[in-house]
C-alpha cells in the first residue's frame, strides 16, 4: 500500500513537470503545426528549416475600445498597414473598420458610419481596405458600390462611384472588392465580374481605363472539340473567360502586384508598369505559381490558389494560399526563398486565409472563418534569407556572402546561398571554388561563366606547353609510320580481301 | 573461346566498322562474325550510355545522379537487344530474309561501335565546354547516332540479302512485331501473376480454416 503511494505521488510529480515545461518552453520549429520545404533544382520537395513561426493571434474578443468589448470579428475580409504601421481590418460582416497600433493590442478607431455632407452614413460589405502614403484610407464598400476616402482623422474626403466610360457596358454595376492606392493617389481596383483587369481611376475619381487583362490561353485540343461540337452543344460549354485579380498591393516605385488564381499553377502573381505590362521576372522554372507538385485526385491536390500578395521589401513578395494555406516568398529575380504556413485548427493554422499583410519582420495572416489575425515572426534562418536577398538586391553580394555561409549551416540543401557564395568567388577571381559552389547550387548560366575564365587562364598558361606537344606529336607520328613500314617491307596498303 | 574472340574476328569488326557493305555480306557467307564480341559490344554500349548520363558536365546533362542505375539500364539495354533480333528474325523469315538469329545479332551487335565511340568522346569533350558551345557535344552525338543507324540498316540489307526499299519495309514491321512481342509479353506476366494470387488465396484460405 504504501509502495502505491509512493508511485501515485512519482506520477503526480511527473506530470506535473511535463506541464511546467510544457508551458514553459518556446515554439521549436519541429512542433511546427505544418512543414516547412522548398523546392530544388529538379523541383523535388526539400524540407528546410521554418523561416518563419506562428507567434499567436489576435481575435477581436481580446480587443477593448472605448471601454467596451470589440467583440469577435465576423468574416473580415482584408487587411492592410498605415505608413506608420499601424493595422487596418475591414471587418466585412460587422460593417466597420478597425484600425489597431503596429502590435495589435490597442484599437486606434472603429469606424462604423461616419458624416457624409450632413447626412450619417456607413458602410454594407466593406471588403477592401487601402492607407495611401498621405495617410488617407480607402475602404471598398463592395455591397453600396462605391469606395469611400478617409483622411487621417477619418472625415470623409470623397466616394468614389459610378464609373462612366465606353469602355464599360451600359448598366454596370460597379462591385468594388480590392482596392489599393500608389503615391500619386490612383486607385486601383479590383471588381467583381470584371474580367478586363484592374479599374484605375484617377485622383479626382474618375474611371480612366483597365490595366493588366490576363490573355486567355486556349489549347488546341479546346479549339478541336469547339470546332466538332454543335451549336447546341457549345452554348452548353463553360465560356473562355479570363480569371479575375484576387489580391493587389503596390510596391515603392509604384508598380502594382497583383495575384490571381492559375488552374495551372504556373504564374499567380503579376507586376504591372504603369502602362500595365508584366514586367515580373521569372526564375530558372519559369513558375511563379506556388506548389510545384501537386498530382493525386484528393481535394487536397491541385495547383495553388493564391488570394493575396504582399510587397514585402527589396522586391521581396509573399503570396497567400488557400488551396493548401501556404505563404510563399518570392526573391525579384522570381526564385522561391521559402514556404511556410499550412491549414488546420492547430493554433498556428489557417481554414481560409483571405488577406497577407507584414509589419516590420513579423508577416500577419487575417482568417476569415477563424475571425482572427494569425502572426508569423521571422526566426534566425528567414532573418538571413531576408537579410541575404535584400543585400543582393542592392548589388552587394559580397556582403551577402557571409549571410549566406550561415544559412548553408542552417541548411545546407539551399542552392540560392551556394549560388550567392559562388557568384562572390567568381567576382573574387577564384574560379575553382566558383565552379565548386555554382555546380551545387545548380546554376549552369553562372558556372560556364566561371568555368571559361578558368579554361581560358589555364589554355593562356600551358599554350607553349601544348603546341609544343602536338607538333611532337605529329613528327613522332609520322617517323614512326615511316620506320615500321620499312621494317614490315609494305609499300602501300593492302585491302583485307587481296590475299 | 580462342574461335570466337580469335584475332581474325576482332579483325574484321573492325573492317566491317570501316566498311560495312563488305564487311557484313562475308559476315553472312562466311562466318566471320562472333556472337560473343557482338554481346560484349552491346554491354559496352549500355555502360558507355550511364557513363555519359552520370559523368557528362552539367552543362549539357542535369540528370540528378542519384536516379541513374547502371545495372538497371544494363538489363534495359539487354532486353531491347534481345526484343529488337527477335521481332527483326520473326518478320525476315515470314518476307524471304536469308540471315539466321545469329547473324542479326551480329549485325545489330556490330553497328553499336561508332556510337560507343563517339558517346564516350562526347562525354569527355562534355566536360571541357561552358554553355553556348553544346552545339560540339550534340554534334558529335549526332554523327555516333548517325553512324549506328546507318550501320545497322547497311548490316540488316547485307544479312538478308534485301534491296533498301525492302529493308525499310522489314524495319518498320519490325517495330510493330516488337510491340505485338511486349504486348504478348504483358499479357502472360499479367496472366502469371493473376494464376499466383490464385493459388496464394487457396494457400491462404487453406491456412486460416486449418
Amino acid at each position: 500500500m504504501k509502495s502505491l503511494l509512493k508511485l501515485k505521488k512519482i506520477i503526480l510529480a511527473l506530470i506535473i513537470m511535463t506541464f511546467l515545461a510544457s508551458n514553459f518552453s518556446p515554439v521549436l520549429a519541429n512542433e511546427l503545426p505544418y512543414d516547412t520545404y522548398n523546392y530544388n533544382y529538379y523541383e523535388d520537395i526539400v524540407y528546410t528549416p521554418a523561416a518563419y513561426i506562428p507567434s499567436g493571434s489576435i481575435s477581436g474578443t481580446q480587443l477593448v475600445y472605448e471601454g467596451e468589448a470589440l467583440g469577435v470579428f465576423s468574416n473580415p475580409r482584408d487587411i492592410c498597414k498605415t505608413p506608420e504601421g499601424d493595422v487596418v481590418i475591414a471587418d466585412t460582416g460587422n460593417n466597420r473598420i478597425i484600425i489597431l497600433d503596429s502590435k495589435m493590442t490597442k484599437v486606434i478607431k472603429v469606424i462604423e458610419s461616419f458624416d457624409n455632407q450632413g447626412e450619417n452614413d456607413s458602410f454594407s460589405f466593406p471588403t477592401g481596405v487601402c492607407v495611401s502614403i498621405k495617410n488617407e484610407l480607402y475602404v471598398a464598400d463592395s455591397y453600396k458600390n462605391r469606395i469611400v476616402v478617409f483622411d487621417k482623422d477619418y472625415k470623409l474626403v470623397k466616394i468614389i462611384k459610378n464609373p462612366s466610360s465606353e469602355i464599360l457596358e451600359d448598366g454596370y454595376v460597379f462591385t468594388p472588392l480590392k482596392v489599393s492606392v500608389d503615391y500619386a493617389d490612383r486607385v486601383f481596383c479590383i471588381a467583381q465580374n470584371m474580367f478586363e483587369g484592374i479599374m484605375v481611376f484617377e485622383n479626382n475619381g474618375e474611371f480612366i481605363g483597365f490595366i493588366g487583362t490576363i490573355e486567355v490561353k486556349i489549347s488546341l485540343w479546346e479549339k478541336f472539340w469547339k470546332r466538332i461540337a454543335t451549336k447546341e452543344e457549345r452554348s452548353n460549354q463553360r465560356l473562355f473567360i479570363p480569371t479575375e485579380f484576387t489580391g493587389i498591393d503596390i510596391d515603392d516605385d509604384g508598380f502594382v502586384y497583383a495575384s490571381n488564381i492559375d488552374e495551372n499553377g504556373i504564374q499567380a502573381i503579376r507586376r504591372l508598369n504603369p502602362r500595365g505590362q508584366d514586367v515580373i521576372k521569372k526564375g530558372r522554372n519559369e513558375n511563379l505559381g506556388g506548389d510545384l507538385q501537386v498530382d493525386g485526385f484528393t481535394k487536397y491536390s491541385g495547383a495553388s490558389q493564391i488570394t493575396d500578395v504582399v510587397y514585402r521589401q527589396k522586391g521581396m513578395y509573399s503570396l497567400l494560399d488557400r488551396k493548401r494555406g501556404r505563404v510563399f516568398t518570392y526573391d525579384h529575380e522570381g526564385n522561391l526563398l521559402y514556404i511556410f504556413g499550412g491549414l488546420g485548427t492547430q493554433e498556428g493554422t489557417f481554414v481560409t486565409p483571405v488577406a497577407i499583410e507584414n509589419i516590420g519582420d513579423t508577416i500577419i495572416v487575417l482568417d476569415a472563418n477563424r475571425a482572427e489575425i494569425l502572426t508569423f515572426v521571422e526566426t534566425e534562418y528567414g532573418n538571413l534569407i531576408n537579410e541575404a536577398v535584400g543585400l543582393r538586391y542592392d548589388g552587394d553580394e559580397t556582403k551577402a556572402v557571409q549571410l549566406w555561409e550561415k544559412v548553408l549551416r542552417l541548411d545546407e540543401n539551399n542552392e540560392l546561398a551556394y549560388i550567392g557564395i559562388g557568384k562572390a568567388y567568381l567576382t573574387s577571381g577564384e574560379y575553382i571554388k566558383a565552379m565548386e559552389y555554382l555546380k551545387k547550387g545548380m546554376s549552369s548560366e553562372y558556372y560556364s561563366i566561371a568555368f571559361r575564365r578558368y579554361r581560358n587562364e589555364v589554355l593562356k598558361e600551358n599554350m607553349s606547353y601544348i603546341l609544343t606537344g602536338l607538333v611532337l606529336l605529329v613528327v613522332v607520328i609520322t617517323v614512326g609510320r615511316r620506320i615500321y613500314r620499312r621494317r614490315k617491307g609494305i609499300n602501300k596498303e593492302r585491302g583485307l580481301l587481296d590475299d | 573461346m580462342t574461335k570466337y574472340f580469335s584475332k581474325d574476328k576482332w579483325k574484321h569488326l573492325f573492317y566491317t566498322v570501316s566498311h560495312p557493305v563488305d564487311g557484313y555480306y562475308w559476315i553472312r557467307h562466311q562466318d566471320r562474325g562472333s556472337i560473343p564480341i557482338a554481346l560484349l559490344l552491346v554491354m559496352i554500349f549500355s555502360l558507355s550510355f550511364s557513363l555519359n548520363r552520370l559523368m557528362a558536365s552539367f552543362v549539357v546533362n542535369d540528370l540528378d545522379p542519384r536516379t541513374i542505375d547502371s545495372l538497371y539500364e544494363l538489363g534495359g539495354v539487354l532486353l531491347l537487344y534481345v526484343l529488337l533480333c527477335v521481332s527483326n528474325w520473326s518478320i525476315t523469315c515470314l518476307m524471304e530474309g536469308e540471315g539466321r538469329l545469329k547473324d542479326i545479332a551480329i549485325a545489330i551487335g556490330y553497328s553499336m561501335v561508332p556510337l560507343i565511340i563517339f558517346l564516350n568522346l562526347a562525354t569527355i569533350i562534355s566536360l571541357f565546354i561552358a554553355d553556348g558551345e553544346e552545339a560540339f557535344y550534340y554534334l558529335i552525338l549526332f554523327v555516333g547516332i548517325a553512324y549506328t543507324m546507318i550501320m545497322m540498316l547497311v548490316g540488316i540489307m547485307q544479312v538478308h540479302n534485301y534491296s533498301l526499299a525492302k529493308t525499310l519495309v522489314t524495319l518498320f514491321l519490325t517495330m510493330v512485331a516488337a510491340f505485338i512481342i511486349i504486348f504478348i509479353a504483358l499479357l502472360l506476366a499479367d496472366l502469371i501473376y493473376q494464376i499466383y494470387n490464385f493459388f496464394y488465396s487457396i494457400y491462404i484460405e487453406i491456412i486460416y480454416r486449418i
